[in-house]
């Protein structure tokens, strides 16, 4: 029997009828047409589906979406300002942190959490934040060095 | 001197070459004429992709000294 | 040194905005009305007839729209082997045996993925199981299976390379060692799955299919063979793809029975793997059993090799052929042997085929002959650069009946990395440095799809407005080869980069091309998009000369926006002034250049090879065995560098799928089933696991490719395995010659060590 979910997404209010089952990706991949967060297993090991819930980082395909029930959530798509990126997308661009970009999306938001909440982060503890997200393209580096940019980017915009 | 395969007449300047030619040839009739001989396919293609040397075109080629060589 | 205005210059990938903002479709993401979602029945046994299929359950679940088998598809076999018919030995879904667990028996279309998974459950399939066999050497032995009529022994195809007299050069050798490995295979891991959606228009019958792919032109080749069409009826558009590694190179069954799904049912069909079934069931890296001779004078001067291998080909071709024959090219090395010998054959088995995995061959030849000639050094007791030094491969080496070296980078790779390991320093206990060197193809002269095409084409056509349409097939992977082709059209037109619209990988619209393998987009495509420019270029220059009035010697160049005397740049005209121009000077026909590659006298390899040296520094914890990925350093020789940080992407990528082979990635299957088909079993390195890599950069000038680049995509995944097992070798003294260097087989080998 279906259930009324509601979530707040990238600053828009929705409502919608979901499953008990159906997971909070699938919501936001099938009903809200948010297509950035992807499925890249089926075991909560690669990241690629991950968005901010209530400001944290979490896993969508392992939550089910009412338990996201009136929750605020950020997606890749939310993070520009109309056409201005954000300085952590403007970095990953400037450094060739993606290359098929299937997980980009997911490693850009938990960048973002990471940098709201350590806003001067080491190298070893973005390895640490980032260590959940699997690449298979890039060897992970490049992105260590545009997250550190970015960081870089945001404290100075706050000048 | 030449060597003529005895299932599709191809010739060779020599019996190894012709073994080379011979192990080559994916069809049956290739390998049906080796089960005539007492060998097979596998054996010799085993033999020469596992033991260094040449030891798989050597078993062929010591019969096609024997059989297959044609005129001066 | 030539300066160039576009290429060289460091440049951001043009998808990648729509990559950051989440805004890029995949083959994953796309839906069309009224869809329906398609799943594969697959087999439970490696080897088994098959009875009877009952579907009528499953057809009556509400939601399901039709269940299919073989009986419903056109029959006859498929494969990427049009040159060789004999080797096409696929069928879209089995009809009369299965071959290995996972071999696909029927496909169902629903109104939704859930009812299309019940309704798998409700097929009966009745088999009759037949004895299975998953060791190449015990499949080829006359008692064994067989798994596909009229191949006996199950040997699907058998390679022989040789120049010299290897048994005379033996016979003379100071030196001589042999050495056994046996090497597992490894699984691309693409984060985004295979997928398919296909749409069939009824009433014209053309159908069109959106798949993540490498070669929308295999694919569009694959699907007319399966379905008994015409190529041109069929239309293959390639999305943005999420990896593919070697993975998506050709045609497969989720492609074709979306297709089919879709002409019955008369609507869209997309079918998406999930990631259990794209481990266990797609392609994986080629294992082989090797037995490998080498010899050498007491200098260190190789005079023979001889290398001799059995491989793993699962139930099918695919291109596991290829994969073997290249092992036999890249055994040999980046060395001048003088005589040499290569025997492989490739063994049906019951498991999962075995096919193409970026390296193609190469990792397992590197793996082998890097072991060895490091342990040969030890033997010989010279410097283990000393004797690579020695043998390299210089500009313009012949390597017999093969390939014509003309740019090689080689000896100044070595340099640059010896310098880098002399400032290591002396290492402390357990601590190692291994170095190796490679080679690669920069794409392969092969045709196996028997195509009368050029291998890459390409149309440019400038419009008057200042705009550039570029049309190409080539498949941008991640790689990165939609930005360094579109870099190498505005170079050579002589125009900035914003200005070029692409328009890729659409067999609709965009000439033929391969697509992404043997890593080739940059070099072959790159020189049918220059010449498709270079057209355009000459048509504009003969416009300008005319215009300018000048005497012929005097040149023009085309730069930022004009066309004008290099000598005297304030004479010259705006560019689109001339395209105008040379618009109406020709009636008013289009602005259109075509080019076309495909290499010619190059012998039997490929028309370029890159070379390169890597250095890795480990540290081995011998209580447990695990081994620290320290440091690692590449010189890499690629020619011109098109986009400097795609280059260093593509090594650092290479690096971590390549560290993966020498140290976790292991695709274990007992029994033709796969143990590990999870990403939280299977091992891929994580941030964490990734040590610092240092990317040296090697200038040469390639004749052959454009604007003398060479490749810098697939070389890099050769050389990692054999360095981490040479710095394990140098570290604690083990010899291992088995892959990867997981925690156990190190720990093994220490207690083993110790015991003698």
């Amino acid at each position: 029997m279906k259930k009324t979910l509601e979530l707040t997404v990238n600053g828009e209010h929705y409502e919608v009828l979901v499953e008990p089952k159906t997971l909070l990706v699938d919501v936001l991949r099938d009903q809200l047409g948010l297509k950035g967060a992807k499925r890249g297993c089926d075991s909560g090991s690669c990241g690629a589906c991950t968005v901010l819930l209530n400001g944290k980082p979490v896993h969508s395909c392992s939550i089910l979406a009412l338990q996201a029930n009136g929750g605020e959530i950020l997606t890749i798509e939310g993070l520009a300002d109309g056409p201005n990126l954000h300085p952590i997308q403007e970095a990953f661009l400037d450094h060739w942190a993606l290359q098929c970009g299937f997980c980009t999306p997911g490693q850009i938001i938990a960048a973002k959490a990471l940098l709201d909440e350590n806003p001067n982060p080491t190298e070893e503890e973005v390895k640490i934040a980032m260590n959940g997200h699997i690449c298979r393209c890039t060897g992970y580096n490049m992105i260590t060095e545009a997250i550190l940019d970015a960081a870089k980017r945001l404290q100075e915009a706050r000048r | 001197m030449s060597y003529h395969c005895p299932v599709c007449r191809k010739i060779s300047p020599d019996p190894m070459d012709l073994a080379r030619h011979f192990l080559g040839q994916n069809d049956s009739k290739h390998k049906d004429w080796l089960k005539t001989k007492g060998l097979s396919y596998g054996q010799i293609v085993i033999l020469q992709v596992t033991e260094f040397g040449n030891k798989g075109y050597e078993t062929l080629a010591e019969i096609f000294e024997k059989e297959a060589k044609v005129g001066d | 040194m030539i300066k160039y205005s576009v290429i060289g210059k460091a440049t951001r990938n043009i998808d990648g905005v729509a990559k950051v903002t989440g805004e890029a479709r995949y083959t994953f993401d796309m839906t069309l009305p009224g869809m329906l979602y398609g799943k594969l029945l697959r087999s439970p046994h490696p080897h088994a007839r098959i009875i009877s299929i009952d579907t009528s359950e499953a057809e009556r679940l509400p939601g399901v729209k039709v269940v299919i088998t073989g009986k419903d598809t056109p029959g006859g076999k498929y494969g990427p082997w049009r040159r060789f018919p004999e080797l096409m030995d696929e069928e879209v879904l089995a009809t009369t045996k299965i071959r290995f667990i996972g071999d696909a028996v029927a496909a169902v279309a629903a109104t939704h993925e859930d009812i299309a998974k019940k309704a798998l459950e409700l097929i009966k399939v009745k088999y009759e199981l037949l004895p299975a066999v998953f060791n190449p050497v015990e499949a080829a032995k006359d008692d064994a299976p067989q798994i596909h009529d009229g191949v006996e022994n199950n040997i699907n195809i058998t390679r022989h390379i040789e120049w010299g007299d290897v048994d005379k050069a033996f016979k003379i050798a100071d030196y001589v060692r042999e050495d056994r490995y046996e090497l597992t295979s490894q699984s691309h891991v693409p984060l985004e799955v295979h997928d398919a959606l296909a749409s069939f228009d009824k009433s014209n019958g053309r159908l069109t299919v959106w798949t993540s792919t490498q070669s929308p032109y295999y694919v569009q080749l694959g699907l007319a063979d399966a379905l008994k069409m015409r190529e041109g009826d069929i239309r293959v558009i390639k999305p943005h793809v999420g990896g593919a590694f070697g993975g998506k190179i050709s045609t497969y069954p989720e492609q074709i029975c979306a297709a089919l799904l879709s002409m019955k049912t008369g609507k869209p069909v997309k079918i998406v793997l999930n990631r259990e079934e794209e481990f266990a069931v797609t392609r994986r890296r080629t294992p082989m059993y090797v037995a490998t001779k080498i010899g050498a004078k007491k200098d260190g001067t190789i005079v023979a090799k001889e290398v001799k291998v059995i491989s793993d080909g699962g139930a099918y071709t695919a291109l596991g052929s290829t994969a073997l024959y290249l092992m036999g090219t890249y055994s040999n090395f980046p060395y001048k042997i003088p005589n040499y010998r290569f025997d492989g054959c490739r063994v049906y088995t019951n498991n999962n085929p075995s096919s193409a995995m970026r390296g193609f061959g190469g990792p397992q030849a590197v793996y082998i002959s890097e072991t060895q000639i490091d342990r040969l050094a030890h033997d010989i007791g010279i410097d283990p650069i000393v004797i690579r030094r020695k043998n390299g491969m210089t500009p313009h080496y012949v390597v017999p009946g093969q390939a014509t070296i003309e740019s090689c980078g080689l000896h100044e790779c070595i340099d640059k990395v010896e310098q880098k390991v002399k400032k290591w320093g002396k290492l402390p206990k357990y601590q190692g440095v291994g170095m190796v060197c490679y080679g690669f193809m920069c794409g392969g002269i092969f045709n196996w799809i028997n195509t009368p095409y050029a291998f890459s084409g390409a149309m440019v056509r400038v419009n008057v407005d200042g705009t550039v349409d570029l049309f190409i097939q080539a498949s941008d992977i991640g790689q990165g080869s939609n930005t360094a082709l579109a870099m190498i059209c505005a170079e050579e037109l002589g125009i900035s980069l914003m200005d070029i619209r692409l328009h890729v990988a659409d067999t609709g619209i965009t000439p033929v091309d391969l697509g992404a393998w043997g890593s080739r987009q940059t070099f072959m495509t790159g020189n049918a998009v220059k010449a498709a420019a270079a057209e355009i270029k000459r048509k504009l220059m003969d416009v300008a000369r005319i215009k300018l009035g000048e005497n012929i010697v005097y040149d023009l160049e085309a730069k930022n926006g004009r066309i004008y005397l290099a000598l005297r740049p304030e004479r010259g005209y705006s560019y689109y002034s001339i395209v105008k121009d040379a618009i109406k000077y020709n009636d008013g026909e289009a602005l259109i250049g075509t080019g076309h590659y495909t290499p010619h006298g190059k012998g039997m390899v490929s028309p370029a090879f890159t070379f390169g040296a890597q250095a890795v520094k480990v540290e081995v914890d011998i209580e447990t065995g695990r081994v620290k990925l320290l440091d690692i350093v590449t010189a890499h020789d690629c020619g011109q560098v098109i986009n400097p940080p795609a280059v260093r992407g593509q090594v650092e990528g290479a690096t971590h799928m390549a560290a993966g082979y020498g140290l976790t990635e292991e695709l274990i299957s007992e029994d033709g089933l796969v143990l590990n088909a999870s990403l939280a079993y299977y091992k891929i390195l994580r941030y964490r696991d990734m040590p610092h890599i240092t990317t040296l950069e090697v200038h040469t000038h390639e004749p052959e490719g454009p604007f003398g680049a060479k490749e810098a995509g697939e070389g890099l995944t050769t050389p990692t395995a054999a360095a981490i097992a040479n710095a394990v070798y140098h570290a604690v003294g083990v010899e291992i010659n088995s892959n990867p260097l997981t925690a156990e087989r190190v720990f093994k080998a220490l207690k083993k060590n110790r015991a003698t």
